[in-house]
């Protein structure tokens, strides 16, 4: 056991070390998981609340398993003195139960007021590897949570977590397929759009505050800007025929979309208020599905003009389009990583699609999902997750995994078909 | 030991007054976000029009009506609906195939005769193919269809087109009977 400690403290400490340059995989195959111990959350001043605890260890669980390098345990350990701080408690139970690393959690809820103290330790070294609070209203326990869990990965991996982002997505509860607006758990969904129509496709600008999507509201299938807290909406293309699949840039000020003014279906570029529209392709086929590299200099997209649907690239100003997908006979619905190595689409093969991921060279591809129907995927800011659409025997729901397709976990639980998640920036 | 938990309570101090300011600033923008797109306007909620539900196929037994058959005689007699006959395509094709080419022969015939009447011809597909990819593919199953009544001397300005994809199935089934019932054209009187 300890052997396998040293051996972990080596993964770790190059681990924090590239964490200047920005990246680890922090789910490098192979490699030995940390077990992480979650310690029961105790009350430090007021009163006990088993709700609060509850609910602080379920997110912590969530997060943590999602997360990657760890496995959470729950080894039965009973403490001679369970205080929180350094020197209020004993790490003799928790080695001896084999636990690595641990989450200890202290509350203090006043009224409606709540402070969160959460401390992450080292078991095996007894030492703490950090300490932050929270204070807020009782109903922001889950965002203080979440907010541990990017800080626990920022403090193990060298980059923060993505779980306090929102996930963005198309849901027909009402009866129609309204947009709408969740924690990336599931949790405290918000309606965004109440139009009655078909709207779909939502994307989020970088800073998190604006979204596009396409909408029938008015008749034809156009392109809108919406700011998700004041709800104010502006409509960005509305040429005749589609204006859909749109895709903002990572700079935030133009707006990648399949525009049919044409004859058919063209990649064109727009300002993000729909000014300045530049052509980028022109094919008598179908192009759709506009995806930006991180650096935005190249756009992958799907096209049929070799007969069926397959993913090309091009740069983004429309020059140099080279196919990317080779095999299978159709490929659709790219995504480029935000670190730019990988790109996702879904592949249909037996009556279903299926989720890959492909290196912008087109070597590498790998099948990242097996079990039922799954489409639309998207990445987390941080590029170690993904969110899909997935329908497997029930109603299509929105599901989160890892990047390597590991811990394919349902977090939508609404009663309509959910569909079309995006993962928003840090929020 | 006293030394140390002087330590402790330096990381301590600093660690929550990080923690405590940026989560603070977070979770006021948290909370900005929570009231308005829920509270805003209630009274728009769920529209009572259900823009245009088939629910009449719905009921039909699955199995039956190998689609491009027996399909007009289910159809409802709504408002906006024409005496214009559906036309069906194969997966992935908005190419016109002969019994489409003849309804649509027949769907001429009958804007020749009534003159004025403009139509708008809605392209869908089935549950399938992806559904950004048939946004497209539903626009040109529309389109195929326009120009064909277009050669056939209807005037192009008295049709328009629009694409549904696949958001409006005709058949909410999922196996080979519905898909060749969503796979079609349609054509909706806008104007008389």
């Amino acid at each position: 056991m300890k052997r396998a400690f040293f051996t972990l403290l080596f993964m770790l400490f190059p681990a924090l070390v590239h964490a200047q340059q920005g990246y680890l995989e922090v789910t490098a195959q192979g490699s030995h998981q940390l077990q992480l111990a979650i310690a029961p959350p105790v009350s430090l001043a007021g009163g006990q609340s088993a709700e609060v605890s509850q609910e602080t260890t379920e997110v912590f669980r969530f997060d943590m398993s999602l997360a990657g390098p760890f496995t959470v345990a729950s080894p039965r350990v009973t403490e001679g003195r369970s205080g929180i701080r350094p020197g209020d408690f004993d790490f003799v139970p928790w080695k001896s139960a084999g636990t690595d690393l641990l989450i200890k959690t202290g509350y203090s809820l006043t009224g409606d007021n709540l402070t969160l103290e959460c401390r992450l330790y080292d078991v095996m070294k007894e030492r703490e590897l950090t300490a932050k609070r929270y204070t807020g209203k009782r109903k922001e326990l889950r965002r203080m949570a979440h907010t541990f869990s990017d800080e626990i990965m920022r403090v193990i991996t060298g980059e923060k977590g993505p779980f306090t982002g929102k996930i963005a997505f198309v849901s027909t509860t009402t009866g129609n397929k309204e947009i709408y607006l969740m924690d990336y758990d599931g949790f405290n969904v918000q309606r965004l759009t109440r139009n009655g129509s078909i709207n779909l496709n939502p994307e989020f600008f970088p800073d998190g505050r604006e979204i596009i999507f396409s909408s029938y509201k008015k008749g034809n299938p156009d392109l809108y800007r919406r700011e998700i807290f004041s709800g104010v909406e502006a409509r960005v293309s509305s040429s005749r025929g589609i204006n859909v699949t749109g895709a903002v840039s990572p700079d935030g000020k133009r707006i990648a979309l399949a525009i049919s003014k044409d004859g058919n279906s063209e990649i064109y570029t727009i300002d993000k208020d729909g000014k300045h529209p530049t052509r980028l392709t022109n094919n008598g086929a179908i192009e759709v599905s506009p995806a930006w590299s991180p650096d935005g200099s190249k756009l992958a997209f799907v096209s049929d003009r070799l007969g069926k649907p397959q993913v090309f690239i091009m740069n983004s100003d429309g020059s140099n389009v080279r196919r990317l997908t080779t095999s299978g006979t159709y490929n659709v619905s790219p995504r480029w990583s935000p670190k730019g190595d990988r790109i996702l689409y879904c592949r249909q093969e037996g009556g279903g699609f299926q989720i890959h991921a492909i290196n912008p060279d087109g070597s590498n591809d790998s099948q990242l999902t097996s079990e039922g129907n799954n489409e639309h995927p998207r990445w987390s800011p941080d590029g170690r997750f993904i969110t899909f659409g997935s329908k497997r025997g029930g109603k299509e729901a929105i599901h989160v995994m890892r990047a390597d397709g590991a811990g394919q976990t349902k977090v939508s639980r609404g009663k309509g078909e959910d569909s079309h998640p995006t993962w928003s920036p840090r929020w | 030991m006293r030394k140390g938990m002087v330590g402790f309570f330096m990381v301590l101090c600093c660690g929550a007054l990080l923690a405590s300011g940026c989560a603070k600033k977070e979770m006021m923008k948290g909370e900005e976000g929570i009231s308005p797109p829920s509270t805003a306007k209630p009274a728009e909620q769920i529209p009572a029009k259900p823009s245009v539900k088939e629910e009449v196929v719905q009921e039909q037994p699955i199995k039956e009506a190998p689609a491009s058959v027996k399909e007009e005689t289910m159809k409802s007699a709504k408002a906006g609906e024409s005496a214009l006959e559906r036309i069906y395509f194969d997966f992935d094709s908005f190419v016109l195939t002969q019994p489409s080419r003849d309804t649509l022969y027949k769907d001429a015939e009958w804007l020749l005769k009534n003159n004025p009447v403009k139509v708008q011809i809605e392209g869908h597909c089935d549950e399938r193919g992806s559904d950004e990819y048939n946004l497209a593919l539903g626009e040109k199953r529309a389109k195929a269809a326009m120009n064909y009544l277009v050669t056939l001397g209807v005037l192009a300005d008295r049709l328009s087109i629009i694409s549904y994809g696949k958001e409006k199935p005709l058949d909410p089934g999922h196996d080979e009977a519905a898909w060749a019932k969503n796979r079609r054209a349609e054509f909706v009187i806008i104007s008389k």
